[in-house]
Parts: structure tokens; sequence; C-alpha cells
């Protein structure tokens, strides 16, 4: 049952490493990528990002591909159109379009190219974390962050919840499906109306249950929250740090320089 | 001893239905207890009073003979030893983890790290689940589910033990892991109570059956007393087990006697006595009623074992000199049942087992020791049902090897005893690694041909 990114996570070997080194790993990168001057120290980050996720965490390529698909759709109309639109400089390239003139000159270009690959080392960091940290190893996160108690027990009643709430969705609509609730608009309407106010009933109900659970195993107003220790290796930290060198200097030597 | 009790107990549900009347119960320490009844008879409601989570309208529920008090302090000792187990594992499991959500209790009852810690990892262990602790419970099977769910009333060490419908959607796998699971906890000592609309199940496995009915107790005995009662269980809209009711339709067909209630499939098949007749040529002298000894017999004249001994009484003698005589067999060489106690593994020392104890049956019971055993590609011939086809198969004179663990050896071991002893039949049981050994691999030097006659 692999359906969402969590499952992927929950699989991936790099789940068992420390929580805090990996976060450290994205902190950094997301910091260097935004910060970096030049393209080459993001695209740097995103490269190396992208091969920990698929070599290291064992991600699908194919998957990770398609999720990186969708943001980066969204970024490229954006750097398309930064490109026409602004900067100075030499014009590289330019033609007329129902007789509106369109040309991409230099600086608009190298800033173009700035926010693009600013964007992608994000994500490429953001689905390292995602895609090898699942949702159950970072209540332990939130609880070192200091946390409010009752926050972090309501996020894990939440989390368990969801999976038990969308598996009674995905029935209902199921039994709606199979007896034509969706055939058309007006019906499709009224039948996710009626599967919305059955969920909010028996999220009710369930609220009753959980209560009654809890109860009798002499539930006292607290959950303590089991951490799984997990030291850092030494092989682990040096070679995040030799990541981390590499990328400073990385990141020092292509301040100044352009692409274009 | 009675551990739990109930004086008078009446319940009704705030829009106004009786969940509960006048129930009057004792519950003896160290017994298996079913409630049987249809849908709706009021069980899950009369185990939420049992818990102390709903508090009765009249009446009391009393532990060790004293009364429930609802203050916060004496609930949570009731809590503690009485566990509930739910119908549907989702209600109960709660945490993002199995781990969690089994160190869910004994955390509530102020353990040190290290006691829950204890605790948890031997829950799992008993459960079978110790790989899967990490694991979220929406990515686990139904059966996986129920485990957590038990693994986790199990942590807190509670005396007694509540199931509503523990097999309930579990495929017949899971469901006989389960009550392996169950019985292994009853011979520790805890005292087993399920509801269940199952007959067969309750008939099975219980020692002792409440038969409920809208919200009143209908009956109450063992469960031979009750499911032979065919009105009382019309009443309470149930049937007879399937085990009974065969019986019943053999005993009416003078293929069995003697009234008895068999539980199991080895247990039926022994009531299957018919007149085992047979001619012979007899010596002259020999008049109608005397007694002969023919001897050990095999092959195809031996019908329940390799070899039995067989003695006849002569009914009746025809004038050529044959004779009508009628059998009775006494198994010499039969198969038998080995156990090995996993908790003592070694691969080697099975493999040894299985070659030179010429074993061709081999079964696991309980989750730990199938694992154990799959993980070193030991074919194994049967996972569920194991001591019955066990028992049948050493009834046909093979030899089959059990392998289990902890409790499961002494309860295998007292259930084929208590076979031996009630049919007659004799076939050797024993525990391979334990202190006392077994009779069996010593004799099997001893070559069978010289039974011959």
């Amino acid at each position: 049952m692999t359906n969402i990114l969590d499952d992927y996570a929950l699989m991936s070997p790099l789940r068992h490493r420390n929580n805090w080194l990996k976060l450290a790993v994205v902190f950094f990168g997301l910091l260097i990528g935004v910060s970096s001057t030049s393209a080459i120290t993001p695209l740097f980050i995103a490269l190396s990002m992208s091969f920990a996720t698929v070599a290291l965490g064992k991600a699908p390529l194919k998957l990770y591909l398609k999720l990186l698909l969708a943001p980066v759709g969204f970024a490229a109309t954006g750097v398309i159109i930064i490109a026409f639109f602004s900067g100075s400089g030499p014009e590289l390239l330019s033609f007329k379009l129902i007789g509106y003139p369109f040309s991409i000159r230099a600086d608009g270009l190298e800033l173009a190219l700035l926010v693009l690959s600013r964007s992608l080392s994000g994500m490429c960091c953001l689905y390292f974390l995602s895609l090898t940290t699942p949702m159950i190893e970072l209540f332990a996160v939130l609880k070192a962050s200091r946390l409010p108690e009752s926050v972090i027990e309501l996020s894990m009643l939440i989390y368990r919840y969801i999976f038990v709430f969308l598996d009674m969705a995905l029935s209902i609509r199921y039994a709606q499906t199979v007896r034509l609730g969706y055939s058309n608009l007006r019906r499709s309407i009224h039948s996710m109306s009626m599967l919305g106010s059955t969920l909010f009933i028996r999220s009710w109900e369930q609220g009753d249950k959980l209560f009654l659970a809890m109860n009798s195993r002499c539930y006292d107003g607290k959950m303590t929250l089991f951490e799984v220790h997990r030291p850092v290796r030494a092989t682990e930290l040096f070679l995040t740090f030799a990541y981390f060198l590499s990328t400073l200097i990385l990141f020092y030597f292509t301040k100044n320089i352009s692409i274009v | 001893m009675i551990i739990l009790e109930t004086r008078d107990l009446k319940y009704t549900y705030p829009d106004g239905t009786s969940a509960i009347q006048d129930l009057n119960i004792e519950i003896k320490k160290g017994k298996k207890v079913a409630f049987v009844g249809q849908n709706g008879s009021g069980k899950s409601t009369l185990f939420l009073l049992l818990n102390g989570t709903l508090k009765p309208e009249e009446g009391e529920v009393l532990f060790h003979g004293a009364p429930f008090k609802y203050d916060s302090k004496s609930l949570r000792e009731i809590r503690k030893s009485v566990g509930i187990v739910f119908q549907n594992s989702d209600d109960q499991i709660f945490a993002p983890t199995v781990y969690q959500d089994v160190a869910f209790g004994p955390a509530n009852l102020g353990y040190s790290k290290e006691r829950v810690d204890a605790c948890v990892q031997h829950a799992l262990e008993h459960v079978g689940l110790s790989r899967l602790k990490d694991k979220p419970p929406h990515h686990l099977s139904g059966g996986q589910k129920k485990r957590v769910a038990i693994a986790g009333v199990m942590a807190m060490e509670p005396e007694v033990i509540i199931l509503d419908e523990p097999l309930s959607n579990l495929d017949p796998m899971g469901a006989d892991e389960i009550m392996d699971l169950l019985h292994e906890f009853n011979h520790f000592g805890s005292t087993i109570i399920i509801s269940t609309h199952d007959v067969d199940l309750a008939y099975r496995w219980s020692d002792y059956v409440f038969l409920m009915s809208n919200s009143k107790l209908i009956g109450q005995g063992t469960p031979a007393e009750i499911f032979r009662e065919q009105e009382l269980l019309k009443k309470a809209g149930l049937r007879q087990p399937t085990t009974l009711e065969i019986y019943h339709e053999i005993e009416r067909r003078g293929l069995a006697y003697g009234r008895n209630s068999p539980k199991t499939i080895p247990e039926l098949v022994n009531t299957l006595k018919p007149l085992d007749l047979m001619w012979v040529d007899v010596p002259p002298k020999v008049k109608e009623g005397d007694s002969l000894n023919l001897g050990v017999m095999y092959g195809e004249y031996a019908t329940q074992s390799p070899y039995e001994a067989i003695n006849a009484s002569v009914l009746h003698i025809h004038p050529n000199g044959r004779a009508i005589v009628e059998l009775k067999r006494k198994g010499i060489k039969a198969g038998g049942v080995l156990l090995y106690d996993t908790d003592n593994y070694s691969l080697e020392e099975i493999r040894q087992i299985l070659k030179e104890g010429e074993m061709v049956f081999v079964g696991a019971m309980g989750k730990k020791s199938k694992n154990l055993v799959e993980q070193d590609g030991i074919h194994l011939d049967v996972t569920s049902g194991v001591i019955d086809k066990s028992i049948l198969m050493a009834l046909c004179g093979k030899r089959c090897l059990i392998l289990t663990a902890g409790g499961m050896v002494d309860h295998a071991l007292k259930r084929i005893r208590e076979y031996v002893e009630k049919s007659g039949i004799e076939f050797t049981v024993g525990v391979v690694n334990r202190e006392e050994g077994c009779k069996w691999l010593e004799e099997a030097d001893e070559s069978p041909e010289m039974l011959k006659l």
C-alpha cells in the first residue's frame, strides 16, 4: 500500500538515520540555495539532494521525477515571464508576435536561471526530507523543539486517524459509486455532501470510542512519546561535513560567476 | 476462586433501551469463559460494565469479592487488572506506531522507561510482532492489528482479559493464531473472557459458557451441558455446534453410542465405533461367548494403527467351523506426536529429529515459532488447527512434530494426553528438548518387524 509520500518515507532505508542530521542537511541546503548569487551552487545542491533521495533513500526514480514535474512546471512559467520582461544588457533573442516585440536580455536570462535553480534546490531539499523522514519520526523532533505537549499529542492522534478516516471515506465513496452516486453533476454534489456529513458524524463517534479506548488503558491525560534513539555514526558525520565544506567552497568561488 | 462477579446488575442506555437486566454471574479465576448470544444481546455493554467504563444503574460488580468503586483511583486499579480488547482494532489503536501504542498502557501505570520497554518487548514478542514495532498501524493487516490490540492490553499484565468478538473479520489462519495466543495466556494463569456468536468457537474453546438473549442471562454451564439443550439454543437464536450436530446424527443412525459431546474432529472420529465383526476359522472346541487371542495384526487388518493386538469374542459359530467374532483392537505401534520447545531452538537438532525420528508431518503453533522455522526453510505441513491435525495423523500411524514455544507446549501436551486418556488409543506424546526427554526416540532403533505374527 503505497499511496502517499509518507508511505515511501516509511520504506526508505534513510528512515532509520538520525533525524537531526537529516534536518541539518536539509536546512543547510535551503539556506545556501536561497542565498546563492549564482545558479551553479543551487544546481549542485539540487543534484546532490536528488542523488541522496533516489540512490541512498531508494525513492523510485519515476515517482521522484513525476513529483518534481509539478513544482518545476510552476517555476518554469514564472521563469519565462522573468526572462522576457526584466533585465537589461545585450539582447540575446528577439522576435515579434502579432506586432508586439519580445526579447530576452542577458541580465533577464541570468535572473531567470537563478530563480529556477534556487526553487529547484529548495524543492529537492524538501523532497529529500519528505521522502526519507516519515511523520512518525518527526514527532520526536516536534517534542524536542519544545512545542506544547497537547499539540504533539493531538498531532499524533490526528496522524493516526487521518488514515482511519481516509479508509472510511474511500469505502463510502466506493459504496456510493457502485450505486451510481456520481453519475452526473447533480448527484455527485449530493453524494459528496452526504459523504462529508457522514464522515463528520463518524469522526464524532470515533472520538467517543477513542476516549473509551484510552480510558480503559488508564489514560491520565498524558501520552508519553517514546523516542527511538538513533546515534549518528562517525562516517555519517564525516560525509556530512565533507558535503557542507564542498558546497561552501563552491558557494564562495561561484559567487560572481555568471553562466550567460 | 471467584474473580469477577455481578449482583442484580441492571443497565439502561440513555435513550431508554435496556441493555442488561438482573444479571447475576460469577466468573472463576483461570477459566476460559465465553458469553454467547446474538448481536445486540447485551454482551458488549456487559463488558464495559465489567471494566468499570459504564456505571450500573442498579446492582454491583465485584472484583475479588470487593464491589467496584467509581472514583478515579479505584477505576485505575480495576482497569489495570481487567483489560479489554475491542471488537474493532481501529477503535483501539490510536498511536502512530505499533511500539507507541503498546507502550501507552504501561506508561500510564507510571513504570520507568526501562520497565515500559521490557513490557512492550515481551508483549510484542509474544504476539510475534517484534519486527513490525516501528510500523504505523495503517500498514498492518487485520490480524496484525488485532494482535497489536491484544499486545497493548497484555503489556499491562492484567489478571482478566476481556475480548469482544476476538475473531470478527479475521481469516481462518489469523483466527487460529489468536486462539492459540489466548490458550497460552490462559495457561499462564490469566482469566479470559470472550464474547462471540460463533457457537463452534464457544463450544470448542471455553470452559464455561454464559448464554445471553435480549439483555438477559438465559443459561450457563459447561459447553457440553449448554449446547446439548436444543430448546435453550433456539431461545437464544443460535444453532448447535457443527461437531455436536454431526455426532447426534451419527448417534441417531446407531453408528456411535454413549451420549458423548465431541468437541474436536479427533474426538468426533473416535466416537465412530461400529461393531467390528469378522469371519474367522476357529478350533473345534471353541464355544460361543469365548474369548480368542488373535495375536498381532498389521497391514490391511490393522485399521487404527500400524500394529494392533487383537482380542476377539465369539458371537456365533457356523456349522462349517467358521465363526463370527467381534474384534477388540489395541494399537501397539501407533504414531505419535512430539513437541519441540522453540525457546531452546537449534536448527541442527530439529533436522536431526526430523531425519532420525522419521517425522512425516510437521506443524508449528504460535507466530513466533512459525517465523523462526520459516526463516530456516523448514517445510511446515500445517500451521492452523495443528493439534487436531497432528492427533488425526498420529491415529493413522504417522509421526508428527509440533514446533511451539512457552505455554503453548504445555497446552498442547495437556490436550493430546487428555485425548489419549479419553479415547484409550495409545500413541506417544512427549516434549523432545525438555529434561524428561522422550521415550520414543530411543525406541526408534527397535525394529517394527519384530512384532510380526
